[in-house]
């Protein structure tokens, strides 16, 4: 059973302050429609986030349906075992914690009427009939869109009262105010005092100009400067894939380990495997050849442009060796493979004891400390990546004593 | 201190309290082998370090623990104790497996080492952002910890060194900071005398403090916002980002190295420079932008600033006030840049004159020669006046900003600019490519920090709520001279241009009971809007306090009241707000003050 969070379900209607309509959320973006279950609160209970609110089933699962906030259930509109409840259907009125539910007023159902197919037992919420006819009212009446919950605003009072408006006019009135309020002009528009256009027009003039002003954007071509060495470069933008190709290299650490034991016993100091790899690795990284695919940065065909100074013929790597004890799977590089050896983290962890090194089959000779350093890299950067891991095995293997400085 | 269980306790959820249980053990065992505590940047990296460590066990591959080791000890570090490196190979051990920390299990699931397990199964996706943003000015901060807050992985690159940006490093916070010494040293001075305030002649000031005030400042601005990435989970990587594709950034540190990120999402948020000025050679001492004007180290006799817009008029000011002969060109007949309404922008510029700052309108800046003592402007009066050549000290380059995108690598992901360097982008933020947005400075719109904040929250919200909205129409701008200049919605100009017909109400501060106690009367505020249904349409007011007043300038035209309903909220007396709501009312009716 799964356990969505429900994020989308509170879709407050546009006239209401406090009650909003709590419509059938899709718990998956194929679903269209769902049934409902059990509702797991009652008519007014309160919920924190997080807890259950319903248990709704579709065609694959049964799922709960969690409340993203707290809040209270005011009125359940679509009852138990309601079948085929179309998503974005109203199936429940929802106030604010701390909303005095008996004084809010139900807001309009916005959403397309479901269409309940059948029920398989009557509704038992008494209730029901009435929350059913009541926003629909509302509904009807489709152009002064939904009523006025927000406070008036003063200078709308002011005119109502001088007039003579009656308070329930105001469903009358077309609001053109930014989420639907009621604006002065538009009080001004249904008394007939001014063209009935007129709060439009203002309205589609602000709706316009809440918009970033993208109009008349004039590209230019990617890259302007008409220099030989980028036409070269402007070629294809970047691949999206790009071939990967392992490159690997036996190293033993036998050395690396001696190194620390040394180091323990002359200075009783501990340096850890992986500073003796991570500093390797770190040397080794810098100054490597170009990968084939290597483009000159604009600042550096900038410079060459200025003749301060040429294409770099090396640049500083970021490679991390994956370190194995197993030979590495069959499609890699062919190399020379060395088969068995100790699991890193049994050496890393200090208990080299424990592993008993297999006869191995290869050529290669080998002793309890070696591993295969693997690189995964675009195609375009193998010499790149073997040189690196060529300088890892020198640096391992015949002078790690000079990465403990 | 058991390790297994903590190793069970991060893999069963308990996240946050074993890696606080964890920490502290670090810092105790350091604390026993060095006979340090941890700096408080050990701790911030140790703390990366152990949420590494404990990815491991979400299928991150090896790398990042790589990197953070090599990042420890780059900072020349004595070895961390022997035992925290077990504890990490064996809590990455045992965590996929987190209900049996087993070491024959492990073998017996599969005799391939797990390292190159996880490599292969996951190096790719899990170690992939949901959002990746590139630049830490106030859009792309902001963009951070929003995200964090959304609970997306995201992280942040910044290559200044620290957060900020333009905004809080070398604009709005510095530029404020001297402006308001700069200001109270100044009415000191000038402001005392018809106070009844005596003894203050000799008054001057010290300028390395008065830098010193300001750098204070920023800093206690900047370190506040690492605290907010922290306490909302954004990883801030310090290094300047380029595109390699579409999906991976690399990173070149600052610390040496480099590094890279890839995103589901990404965000550009590269923010903007000054525009040069074509043959004059910024070197921030006697030719400058904002940038040096904001550090000069003495007060230079003269300064001519190129371009009266907004920065050009603050920063100005600031100098005029510290006792340099200001002289400001201008090419446009108008000061204060686009948007300021002529009557107010005509009113702004009799005040700065009344100060003593110069200005030639309407006059171009053909050239210049730094050369020589004095810096040698060529200047040629716009409407076929004679030319001139003036000399300054220092000249002040501020004839704008522009898109600031260099080394970003757009090339590398075919990103399209407009004929003004500025990233195209839809409604959405979206850039050519549609998972890489683009918000602040860097595209279109207002060059404003609180423009690039709104974006920044707008484009998140697009990316995880796949909706989100900036109201352009109800973006406020602020010229903190003395005094203030501030507006938001349309002027004058702007309406006449799209044949819109409009009413207007004004009120002056001299006619204002706490402006006259405070004997500061100088200003207006000055209402627009529709003749018809009685809407606002702008509101412009120059004025003291005029971007505090501007609020609720912004908010009522957000809820698209109309100049009666401003009216008709009690405003309290004696306030200068109590302006506005006359501005108002002589707007819909008459003013009763006035
Ligand atoms: C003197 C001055 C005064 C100002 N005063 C005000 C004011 O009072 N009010 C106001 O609203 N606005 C003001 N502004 C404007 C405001 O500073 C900018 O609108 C705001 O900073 C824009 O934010 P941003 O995030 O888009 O860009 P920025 O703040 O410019 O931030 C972009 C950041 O991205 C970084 N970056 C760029 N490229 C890379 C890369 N490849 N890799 C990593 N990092 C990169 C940069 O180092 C920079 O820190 C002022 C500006 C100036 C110059």
């Amino acid at each position: 059973m799964g356990r969505p969070s429900h994020n989308s379900g509170y879709r407050t209607s546009a006239a209401c302050l406090a009650a909003s309509n709590f419509t059938m959320p899709a718990l998956s973006p194929t679903m269209t429609e769902g049934n409902i279950t059990t509702w797991k609160l009652k008519e007014g209970d309160s919920y924190a986030a997080g807890d259950v609110l319903l248990e709704i089933e579709t065609d694959k699962a049964t799922m709960d349906v969690e409340a993203q906030d707290e809040g209270i259930l005011m009125k359940i509109t679509q009852a138990d075992r309601t079948k085929a409840v179309k998503v974005g259907s109203r199936i429940a009125v929802i106030a604010e914690s701390g909303d005095d539910i008996s004084a809010l007023e139900m807001p309009p159902d916005e959403t397309p009427a479901p269409i309940p197919e059948k029920k398989e037992s009557p509704p038992p919420s008494s209730a029901e009939p009435k929350s059913e006819s009541s926003p629909k009212k509302n509904e009807s009446p489709k152009k002064p869109a939904a009523p006025q919950t927000y406070p008036l605003f003063p200078a709308v009072k002011q005119l109502m009262k001088q007039k003579g408006v009656e308070d329930s006019e105001v469903s009358k009135m077309t609001p053109t105010g930014p989420k639907g309020r009621l604006l002065k002009g538009d009080v001004l528009a249904y008394l007939g005092l001014l063209d009935s256009n007129s709060p439009k027009v203002v309205q589609a003039r602000f709706e316009k100009l809440s918009h970033l002003d993208l109009s008349n954007v004039k590209p230019i071509p990617a890259k302007g400067a008409p220099k030989k060495v980028e036409e070269k470069k402007a070629a294809p933008p970047a691949p999206p894939l790009i071939e990967k190709l392992d490159v690997a290299l036996a190293i033993s650490l036998a050395p690396v380990l001696e190194a620390q034991k040394r180091l323990k016993d002359t200075l009783g100091v501990d340096m850890p495997l992986s500073s003796f790899i991570s500093r390797a690795t770190d040397v080794a990284n810098d100054g490597l050849p170009l990968p084939a695919s290597y483009k000159p940065t604009a600042d550096e065909l900038f410079d060459q442009v200025l003749g301060l100074d040429s294409l770099p013929k090396s640049s500083k790597g970021v490679y991390l060796p994956q370190i194995t004890a197993l030979p590495p799977a069959e499609k890699r590089t062919p190399r020379a493979a060395p088969s068995t050896k100790p699991d890193i983290i049994d050496i890393l962890a200090g208990s080299p004891k424990r592993i008993t090194p297999k006869p191995m089959q290869s050529t290669v000779a080998f002793t309890t400390g070696t591993n295969v350093f693997i690189l995964s890299v675009p195609k375009a950067e193998e010499k790149r990546a073997k040189v690196f891991l060529e300088r890892v095995k020198v640096v391992l293997e015949n002078e790690p004593g000079r990465l403990v400085l | 201190m058991d390790i297994c269980s903590w190793a069970r306790q991060i893999a069963s959820g308990s996240r946050e309290e074993a890696l606080s249980e964890i920490l502290q053990y670090m810092q105790l065992e350091f604390f026993h082998s060095n006979n340090m505590v941890f700096s408080p940047e050990l701790e911030v990296s140790v703390r990366s370090w152990i949420l590494t460590v404990g990815e491991v066990d979400r299928g991150v591959d090896r790398k990042k623990l790589w990197h953070s080791e090599i990042f420890l000890l780059k900072q020349n570090l004595p070895p961390l104790p022997r035992r925290l490196f077990e504890f990490t190979m064996l809590s990455s051990r045992i965590m996929p497996r987190a209900a049996a920390p087993v070491r024959s299990a492990l073998k017996a699931h599969t005799n391939l080492p797990r390292f190159v397990q996880f490599s292969r199964a996951y190096a790719s996706s899990a170690d992939e952002k949901d959002l990746v943003i590139i630049g830490g000015g106030v859009a792309g901060y902001v963009a951070a910890i929003k995200a964090g807050q959304e609970g997306l992985k995201v992280t942040c690159i910044e290559k200044r060194g620290v957060l900020g940006g333009t905004c809080l490093n070398v604009g709005c916070i510095p530029s404020k900071s001297l402006l308001n010494n700069s200001h109270m040293y100044h009415a000191i001075k000038h402001d005392t005398k018809q106070r009844g305030i005596v003894g203050v002649e000799g008054v001057s000031f010290d300028l390395a403090k008065m830098m010193k005030a300001k750098d204070t400042s920023v800093t206690s601005l900047t370190n506040g916002i690492e605290f907010l990435f922290k306490k909302n989970g954004v990883e801030y990587l310090k290094g300047a980002g380029s595109f390699v594709n579409e999906h991976e950034i690399k990173v070149d540190l600052n610390d040496g190295g480099e590094t890279s990120v890839s995103g589901k999402n990404i965000i550009i948020a590269t923010g903007s420079e000054a525009t040069p000025f074509p043959g004059l050679e910024i070197d921030e001492q006697r030719v400058i932008t904002s940038t040096g004007a904001l550090s000069l180290e003495k007060v230079p006799e003269s300064m001519v600033v190129i371009g009266g817009g907004i920065i050009g008029l603050e920063m100005g000011s600031v100098w005029s006030r510290l006792g340099s002969k200001v002289t400001v060109v201008e090419f446009l007949n108008q000061i204060g840049g686009p948007g300021m309404d002529a009557e107010i922008s005509k009113a702004s510029l009799k005040t700065l004159k009344k100060q003593g700052i110069d200005f030639k309108l309407g006059t171009k800046v053909l050239g210049g020669d730094p050369s020589g003592d004095k810096i040698k402007l060529q200047v040629d009066a716009a409407k076929g006046g004679k030319e001139e050549t003036i000399e300054a000290d220092v000249v002040l380059v501020a004839i704008g900003r522009r898109p600031y995108t260099a080394g970003l690598g757009l090339e590398n992901i075919g990103m399209e600019l407009d004929e003004r360097s500025r990233v195209i982008i839809d409604q959405e933020y979206r850039t050519k490519v549609p998972h890489i947005r683009c918000i602040g400075d860097v595209t279109f719109g207002p060059m404003l920090a609180h423009k690039a904040e709104e974006e920044a929250v707008a484009a998140v919200e697009y990316i995880s709520k796949g909706y989100g909205h900036v109201n352009y129409g109800v973006i406020p701008s602020v010229m903190y001279t003395y005094p203030e200049v501030a507006w938001v919605g349309q002027n004058e100009a702007e309406l006449k241009a799209s044949d819109t017909a409009y009413r207007i109400g004004t009120f002056p501060f001299s006619a204002n009971s706490r402006a006259k106690t405070n004997l500061d009367t100088e200003g207006m505020v000055k209402i627009i809007a529709c003749p018809e249904t009685d809407r606002l349409l702008g509101v412009h007011i120059i004025g003291p306090n005029a971007g505090e007043m501007i609020a609720e300038a912004a908010l009522a035209l957000e809820y698209g009241a109309s100049s009666e309903d401003i009216a008709r909220t009690c405003h309290a007396h004696p306030t200068l707000s109590e302006a506005f709501k006359e501005a108002a009312m002589a707007t819909y009716s008459k003013a009763i003050h006035f």
